[in-house]
């Protein structure tokens, strides 16, 4: 599988995201950072959390280690420098912050393992990935934290790779049901051109709720759908084709709107991760004809499986491969233990 | 000072071991419950499991019953092992740590303006202590709250407040700092909600625009920044620390 490849060619930045702690997020950045290593291809590695320490800060399992090339950008934190066993040239002091001091992008001079950490917030992540890519980086890849998906946003990366396994849940099915809907809404379908994109891109920078009535605008002075239901069911009249909402879509948003103005809009939102509805509400609401689009959809270049949970149990390796597969016919589905 | 030497008097911080009666005799309690009949066997369960977890010469010092099938025990045990004191670190919150009229001071100095922070207990969590503690205004262990602070408009939700309400809130009050109390949680489930507020507040394009703590006993500042947040407090941390943090970062995050 030559996955690394395709990757670079498409992509400048990939952000790897798990659907929960201990999924093999640290274990697909290694398959992938070896592949890199066979092919010559000049990595740039950042993490939303801290990686290749020895063990879980949450669960105190074993954790596996990260081991980097010569020529890698890495990103790496005052406090863990010592830790190196990699030689590293610094290249620049960022201003970004975390607990283990600022942040330094660095060159290795020598191989070996490395502890990686990148800045907290999301906007910073995505300034420090252009710094990486002016230092030489071919390819950046952005290692998650915990189940933290807000990282997949298209702001911070071009493609993600999604990674999933038996930590999720004991029952298989509920595994492979929970990625596909993942999956699923990521893969909405992006808004077409048309007056409704174009008078949402016009008004986007103000933050606000909009209604759009027929070919009009409309703004509604509040900045947030979060306990909105109520007053969007007031706001929807029967010319209202589609409703924008700025930040994170939840239950909260669309509780209390009348199942018969629900199934005449359309909900349009920046991207996929501002969703926050689990897979057997959503199907749920799906039937009662809930229509949601986005500005922007993110790109799935692969899924990562890992059948064994620190919990202690495990999947057998090609039933999870297939099933997951079959759920999900057109991404490439990769078992990291294999 | 000869008195002394009757024992080995010297502490080796390479090599520490529990004190109980002398130095380095690695004498330690436990207290625990089996799920055993109360009686002999269950008395040996205990010094086997005491034997198991890496103690010498296991004594059960107390028993009792609990109800039908539970006993309780009290253990002492030697330690046989140790812990190098002088290689440990520990990721802190760093800062210059100012009390309550400093604060007020700062914020008249260097801010000019109120302001804002709302705190809660949230997702599950039904204990006000820890977030009282921080922003009550007779605070805790003669810490005084955020409420006392001047400049400083402290709004407490309480607990078991959604992740969704107390953004709702920040966001009408136009919050400068967000406070989320964690005290009693299981099965890591604190984790989960303390992740979703994250994940909430980057899709509300919020999470730039706040400082975002969060508190309770099982909590770190590293855990914390693993999970996204700006600084995590916990044990032994009192109203001041947070304000300090809060007001610098204001200040270093040119928020003013």
């Amino acid at each position: 599988m030559y996955l690394l490849e395709e990757l670079s060619q498409k992509y400048k930045t990939v952000s790897i995201v798990g659907m929960a702690k201990n999924a093999g997020k640290t274990t697909a950045l290694n398959y992938l950072i070896e592949e890199a290593m066979d092919e010559g291809i000049v990595l740039g590695i950042t993490s939303t959390g801290r990686d290749g320490e020895s063990t879980d800060l949450v669960t105190g399992t074993d954790k596996p280690r990260v081991f980097l090339d010569t020529d890698t950008i890495v990103s790496v934190p005052e406090k863990l420098y010592e830790l190196a066993d990699a030689g590293l040239e610094i290249l620049k002091m960022t201003e970004y912050g975390s607990s283990l001091g600022r942040i330094m992008l660095c060159r290795v001079v020598t191989s070996g393992y490395v502890q990686v950490a990148g800045p907290v917030i999301n906007a910073s992540h995505a300034k420090m990935c252009e710094e990486m890519l002016g230092f030489g980086a071919e390819l950046i890849l952005i290692d998650g934290a915990i189940d933290r998906k807000s990282i997949a946003a298209p702001e911070t990366s071009d493609a993600i790779i999604l990674s999933t396994g038996a930590v999720l849940s004991r029952s298989m099915k509920k595994v492979i049901e929970e990625t596909a809907h993942t999956v699923g809404t990521y893969r909405l379908p992006p808004l077409e051109d048309g007056y409704a994109r174009e008078l949402i891109l016009e008004h986007l920078s103000e933050e606000q709720l909009m209604m759009i009535d027929g070919e009009e605008a409309r703004l509604l002075n509040r900045s947030t759908g979060l306990g909105a239901g109520k007053f969007l069911d007031g706001e929807i009249n029967e010319n209202t084709g589609y409703i924008f909402v700025p930040g994170a879509f939840t239950q909260s948003v669309i509780a209390d709107i009348n199942p018969k103005k629900l199934r005449q809009v359309t909900f349009v939102l920046r991207d996929p991760t501002r969703i926050f509805i689990d897979s057997v509400s959503w199907s749920q609401l799906r039937k009662k004809g809930l229509k949601v689009q986005v500005l922007e959809g993110i790109e799935v270049a692969a899924i990562t499986v890992n059948p064994s949970a620190p919990g202690g149990y495990a999947f057998d390796h090609e039933e999870l491969l297939k099933g997951v597969q079959e759920a999900i016919p057109d991404i490439p589905v990769i078992d990291v233990m294999l | 000072m000869t008195a002394c030497n009757t024992a080995i008097a010297q502490v080796d911080l390479t090599k520490v071991k529990p004190y109980g009666d002398t130095l380095n005799d690695g004498m330690m309690e436990l207290t625990f419950t089996l799920p055993v009949p109360f009686g002999e066997e269950g008395s040996e369960a205990a010094k086997i499991l005491a034997k198991k977890m890496g103690l010498d010469e296991p004594n059960v010092v107390y028993s009792k019953n609990m109800t039908d099938g539970y006993t309780f025990f009290v253990v002492y045990g030697k330690c046989q092992h140790t812990v190098d004191y002088t290689t440990i670190k520990v990721t802190k919150v760093e800062v210059d740590v100012m009390d309550r009229l400093e604060c007020g001071q700062y914020i008249k100095d260097n801010i000019g303006r109120e302001v804002v922070i709302v705190g809660a207990s949230t997702g599950t969590d039904a204990h006000t202590v820890g977030i009282d503690a921080i922003m009550n205004m007779k605070g805790f262990h003669g810490h005084f709250g955020l409420e006392r602070y001047e400049g400083i408009n402290a709004i407490n939700m309480g607990s078991q407040v959604p992740n969704e309400v107390l953004i709702q809130k920040a966001k009408e009050v136009n919050a400068d700092a967000i406070l989320v109390s964690q005290t009693v949680t299981q099965k890591d489930v604190h984790i989960h909600n303390l992740t979703n507020m994250v994940e909430l507040l980057e899709a509300e394009g919020l999470r730039d625009k706040v400082i975002l703590v969060c508190g309770g006993p099982r909590i770190s500042h590293e855990l914390a920044q693993e999970l996204g947040y700006d600084a995590g407090f916990g044990a032994h941390t009192y109203a001041e620390h947070v304000a300090s943090f809060v007001l610098t970062e204001i200040v270093n995050r040119k928020m003013v």
